[in-house]
């Protein structure tokens, strides 16, 4: 009883599963092209393709469908993949969890691989150039935009040193003209005293009517 | 009087600086490699060094010492020379007005791109996303991304002449820093230009030096330089090298405008600027060689990343058409599988053919570009891909601006000199005044250069705003200090000046080889302008990413004509100005009819 029912389950399966790679063709409507280039991204570092990644991708795909139909069914079986290569680029379809008969269509699988692209990406540590899903545009980064562009900080840093310099110079050329007509000014006093030829101050200064030129006189004759 | 209270440079080094800075312009980083590059590579020093010894250095040894001699600017001391030349200062001067309005916008670029480097990843590094963004944007997909941020970020520019666009208000902010900058460095004439030489002539050659040790470490550079030096020496058998020897030595000197004129005259009288004059022109021509070395070791940096790129591209198109392992074809044995492939899978080869790019190393270091294409977009792209590009994009752009801004300097003081030379200006404005006044003239009349379109009149004036008026200018220069002044006045004058007379090779080449030379570039830029047919110019079309010819409007050729008249008829003008007042002392008027009698 027991192998009967053991024989049973593994033709369903065989069957199921023939049945499901029929699914996935190459250049099925529903499905996409994915190539990775492994060794082009991380050079030394690059890890070997094998059955554990490939389970890791599936199981990638099934959390990108879960998460975009806020669904709890899908399941790693629900991803089909076909036609390896040499080069780890392959094709892959995706089974409705419902009925496995029946794809997902192509433009649902595209939106649910947009919104998780990033985190597939990282989970291969791979980008969008070296991940590819041929057919699915990949989702920019916004560029971050900030209020002011950072040029115009520079600048306005630049134009305020510049415009200081300016002033700076303008100001003591001005102070200095003020200065010159200053002593311009005190010249033409001092000339002014001296214009009759007979010095008004003396060398006492201004104190005023004291005539310098006798009291040296006077000091010379008291000898 | 008069002459004891001019102001001067504090010392003889202040003007030999000055004079450095001045020549040493971008001309020298631009135009020279690029004419190395079309006329054989190391073969061009020929020409080159021969119109250097034989044109450059005795015409600016005849500038500095009617400079020095006069003590005016070049209204005045052409005035002085005969008073029917001064139309000869006036055409120097409006051609130096020509220049300073375009050539500050060049400045203004450099800050732009300064101001852009401080970003983590520069702005031309990568092109921006579209719309929603599921790729790049197609005008810059199409191009470049350092093409894309020169005509579309930096200039916006419109796709012909005729459509102006608005003013670009970064561009128009950029100007203004430009030339409040060029007012700070001569506000107070020479004695705040003096002082600036020092950092602008000396600045750009250690940034230049600092390039030639990074240059020459570039993988790929020794490609550049190596293409560089091998001569071709069969171009020197093409008279367009000797032709466009003659006039780079030419321009590069900045003959002409005034200028050196204008920075003798603040000269000591006894100053001995034979041996400056003999050490700035080998030092202007030894910065060209320099910079070269710099330019060719970049270009083959990037020519080689460019031919690298490409054939890492066939590469990928290779393995990812066959669906081979990633490793299995390699730069080396590319060749060895493709021949492999056609073999095994004709037909879906043959469909692949014309994806096929031909990577060649040698018609990359081919594509010659000059003027603010190479200082623009070819330098940013080749520094976008060196390591700490922020770094050596601000160093870059900041040597260019250092360039432009000792360029300026001369040019600036080439037109306030005369004007202070005049008394009715000077005993009305003060120096400070007066320099402010002519910066806010030209900033004004350059903000038609920052408009959408401005990029197109920008390559209108520096085609023609000042090549042709600069020949005639230094042919009536040279002939009538020789002819009409006397060659033996001008050489007691020297001996005057410095001690000893001139010998017997400055006198040939101003009398004889110097004339014939000018007359001969004369000759041939009139029967090339003549014969050229209408001239064209490169418009940028956003729908094809790339540049395409298109001829110049009625509107473009009548503004290219009356630049190429407009200073050249002040010198006819201004004989005939003084001829008829000569005649009318009494009257003083400036209009007289010529009677019967004066025509005959």
């Amino acid at each position: 009883m027991s192998a009967r029912l053991l024989f049973a389950l593994c033709l369903a399966l065989t069957w199921t599963s023939v049945l499901m790679q029929d699914l996935c063709t190459e250049g099925a409507s529903d499905g996409y092209k994915v190539r990775l280039s492994i060794k082009t991204a991380l050079g030394d570092h690059a890890y070997e393709w094998n059955e554990s990644e490939m389970f890791l991708f599936k199981a990638n795909l099934a959390y990108a469908m879960r998460r975009h139909f806020n669904m709890q069914t899908y399941n790693v079986s629900n991803i089909i993949v076909c036609d390896e290569t040499p080069r780890v680029s392959f094709w892959f379809v995706v089974a409705n969890p419902a009925d496995t008969s029946q794809l997902i269509p192509g433009g649902e699988v595209e939106e649910a691989v947009r919104k998780s692209r990033n985190r597939i990406n990282n989970a291969f540590l791979l980008t969008d150039q070296t991940l590819q899903f041929l057919g699915i545009a990949p989702t920019l980064a916004t560029t971050v935009i900030p209020n002011t562009p950072p040029w115009l900080i520079a600048f306005i840093v630049v134009i305020c040193v510049v415009s200081a310099g300016i002033l700076a110079l303008l100001v003591s050329t001005f102070m200095k003209k003020i200065r010159k007509e200053k002593g311009v000014l005190e010249e033409e006093k001092l000339e002014n005293v001296y214009e009759n030829g007979i010095p008004r101050d003396g060398p006492e200064g201004k104190a005023g009517s004291l005539n310098g030129g006798f009291m040296e006189d006077e000091r010379h004759t008291q000898l | 009087m008069e002459k004891d209270s001019r102001p001067s440079w504090d010392n003889p080094m202040q003007f030999v600086l000055a004079c450095v800075s001045y020549a040493v312009g971008l001309g020298n980083v631009w135009r020279f490699p690029y004419l190395c590059q079309m006329h054989g590579g190391g073969g061009f020093l020929i020409p080159y060094l021969i119109m250097l010894v034989v044109e450059g250095v005795p015409l600016f040894y005849m500038e500095l010492a009617i400079g020095q001699k006069m003590r005016l600017g070049s209204i005045g001391a052409w005035s002085a020379i005969s008073p029917y030349l001064g139309g000869v200062g006036i055409a120097s001067v409006v051609t130096s007005v020509y220049l300073c309005v375009y050539y500050n916008v060049i400045i203004a670029w450099a800050f732009w791109y300064l101001f852009h480097s401080f970003q983590a990843i520069l702005p031309w590094a990568e092109c921006p996303a579209n719309a929603n963004l599921t790729g790049r944007l197609e005008e810059c997909e199409l191009s470049t991304p350092t093409q894309y941020f020169w005509y579309r970020e930096t200039l916006n520019i419109t796709s012909s002449i005729e459509e102006v666009g608005g003013i670009h208000k970064g561009q128009a902010l950029c100007l203004l820093l430009a030339w409040m900058l060029v007012y700070l460095c001569i506000v107070r004439g020479v004695q705040s230009t003096g002082k600036v030489v020092y950092f602008t002539a000396t600045f750009p050659y250690l940034v230049l030096t600092i390039y030639l040790i990074r240059g020459i470490t570039l993988h790929g550079a020794m490609n550049g330089i190596k293409y560089m030096f091998t001569p071709k020496l069969e171009e020197l058998a093409n008279p367009m090298a000797w032709i466009n020897a003659a006039t780079q030595i030419f321009y590069s000197l900045g003959l002409g405008f005034g200028s050196l004129i204008a920075f003798a005259s603040y000269n000591q009288y006894h100053n001995n600027f034979e041996q400056q004059a003999i050490i700035v022109s080998l030092i202007n021509s030894g910065t060209s060689i320099f910079a070269s070395i710099v330019t060719f070791s970049i270009y083959g940096f990037k020519a080689t990343f460019n031919y690298e790129s490409c054939l890492e591209r066939v590469r990928l198109l290779l393995v990812n058409s066959f669906d081979m392992a990633e490793d299995s074809i390699s730069m080396d044995n590319m060749r060895h599988w493709m021949a492999e492939l056609n073999s095994t899978h004709p037909d879906q080869f043959a469909a692949l053919y014309h994806k096929l790019e031909n990577c060649s190393l040698e018609s990359e270091l081919d594509t010659a570009v000059e003027g603010t294409g190479l200082a623009f977009i070819v330098y940013s792209e080749a520094i976008k891909n060196m390591p700490l590009s922020q770094f050596w994009s601000v160093l870059y752009f900041f040597m260019l601006l250092m360039l432009g801004v000792g360029s300026m300097l001369g040019n600036v003081t080439a037109i306030t000199t005369p004007l202070r030379d005049s008394k009715f200006l000077s005993r009305h404005f003060t120096k400070e005044v007066l320099n402010g006044l002519v910066c806010l003239l030209c900033l004004l009349l350059g903000l038609g250069f920052t408009t959408r379109s401005g990029n197109y009149w920008f390559a209108i004036f520096n085609d023609y705003a000042c090549t042709f008026s600069l020949l005639l200018i230094v042919l009536i220069e040279i002939i009538s200090v020789c002819y009409i002044y006397g060659l033996r006045r001008f050489e007691k004058d020297i001996e005057d000046m410095i001690g000893h007379c001139p010998n017997w090779y400055w006198k040939t080449v101003w009398a004889g080889v110097g004339p014939v030379i000018i007359i001969g570039l004369f000759v041939f830029y009139i029967s090339s302008y003549i014969m050229g047919g209408t001239p064209t110019y490169h418009a940028w079309d956003k729908d094809l990413g790339r540049s395409v010819p298109k001829v110049y409007p009625v509107s473009a050729q009548v503004v290219i004509v009356l630049l190429l008249l407009s200073s050249v008829c002040c010198v006819p003008l201004t004989a005939l100005y003084v001829y008829c007042k000569k005649k009318d002392p009494k009257e003083g008027v400036v209009s007289c009819p010529l009677t019967s009698k004066e025509v005959s």
